[in-house]
């Protein structure tokens, strides 16, 4: 399995581009609806008067959908080994249903574990907007620490 | 309840939850489909040993518990109705420990510093510690919540 990205692959400064995806209503009410029940993410009606003015993804809805587009990216082509932890994550802007949104992932440094096996990559990855308007602005970020076996023990 | 009256330094019990392997498998399925989430028998294989736990879904589910938290005190009327809770971003999350199926997690919030919010000085920034502990008292996962309030009207 050497065409799987190991420890030793990633250097401070590459880009991995993860995809874009549009945001439903369907979705963000299902996702609200389990884990964070509030009018702005669950009733559309009640969101317009909300201080995101609109129906708007839940923060951590979003965390979890950019999850899914590094998985399916970058870390299922990888021998990713899981996350000890994110440093920060800022939720910048509202995300309304029918936004266009663009990942990208960003190594920040690279270093090797106390335990031979493993090191740990450090990683920006930046939620933008992908359409016309406003086109590049950044609604969400976080910064995420992500374990990777090296090769000599593969 | 306004930013003047969040009371500090006092720890909260949100409520608990128990992750099944119904949960962590239907969580990852959507939005973290890496083996040792998603698949029983390569689990086994992966480090971990055995299925565990998506870090978003840990997370995620501290949301559920506030707001259910919050909702239980709004009915006893410990707490007035207030929608404009807004969350800039969540600081130092920790996955301590790997979340195993069967596992019971009680998280709690302690409010532990207010300050300014010159954007918007209406509202004002608290910051709370947050756990997630199992029945023996073992933390699995910690983070910093950081949530915008509404100040009271002068």
């Amino acid at each position: 399995m050497s065409d799987l990205m190991h420890f030793e692959d990633f250097r401070a400064g590459q880009v991995f581009p993860l995809g874009t995806l549009t945001l439903s209503a369907e979705e963000v009410i299902a996702f609200a609806s389990e884990f964070d029940p509030q009018p702005q993410h669950t009733d559309p009606e009640a969101a317009k008067r909300s201080l995101l003015g609109g129906l708007a993804a839940s923060g951590w809805h979003l965390g979890a959908l950019a999850m899914r587009m590094m998985v399916d990216g970058l870390f299922n082509k990888s021998t990713s080994m899981g996350s000890p932890g994110i440093d920060e994550v800022q939720w910048r802007k509202p995300v309304l249903v029918g936004d266009r949104l663009r990942l990208d992932g960003e190594v920040l440094d690279t270093r090797p574990s106390s335990r031979p096996d493993r090191g740990f990559v450090r990683f920006r990855f930046a939620m933008t907007r992908d359409e016309d308007a406003r086109k590049g602005e950044l609604v969400m970020m976080f910064v995420c620490s992500v374990m990777f076996k090296r090769r000599s023990a593969a | 309840m306004w930013f003047e009256d969040v009371p500090l330094n006092q720890k909260i019990t949100l409520g608990s939850y128990t992750f099944t392997e119904e949960n962590i498998i239907a969580f990852a399925k959507r939005y973290d489909p890496q083996p040792f989430h998603v698949d029983v028998e390569a689990a086994k294989r992966s480090a971990y040993g055995g299925l565990i736990a998506s870090g978003w879904h840990t997370a995620a589910v501290w949301m559920k518990l506030m707001l259910a938290h919050r909702r239980e005190r709004i009915a006893a009327g410990a707490e007035q109705v207030q929608e404009n809770y807004v969350s800039p971003g969540v600081r130092e999350l920790r996955w301590l420990k790997p979340v195993r199926p069967g596992t019971t997690l009680i998280y709690t919030n302690e409010s532990c510093a207010k300050r300014e919010w010159k954007t918007r000085p209406e509202f004002g920034l608290i910051e709370g510690m947050n756990e997630a502990r199992d029945e023996k008292g073992e933390l699995y996962y910690s983070f910093i919540n950081r949530v915008l309030i509404a100040r009271k009207p002068a």
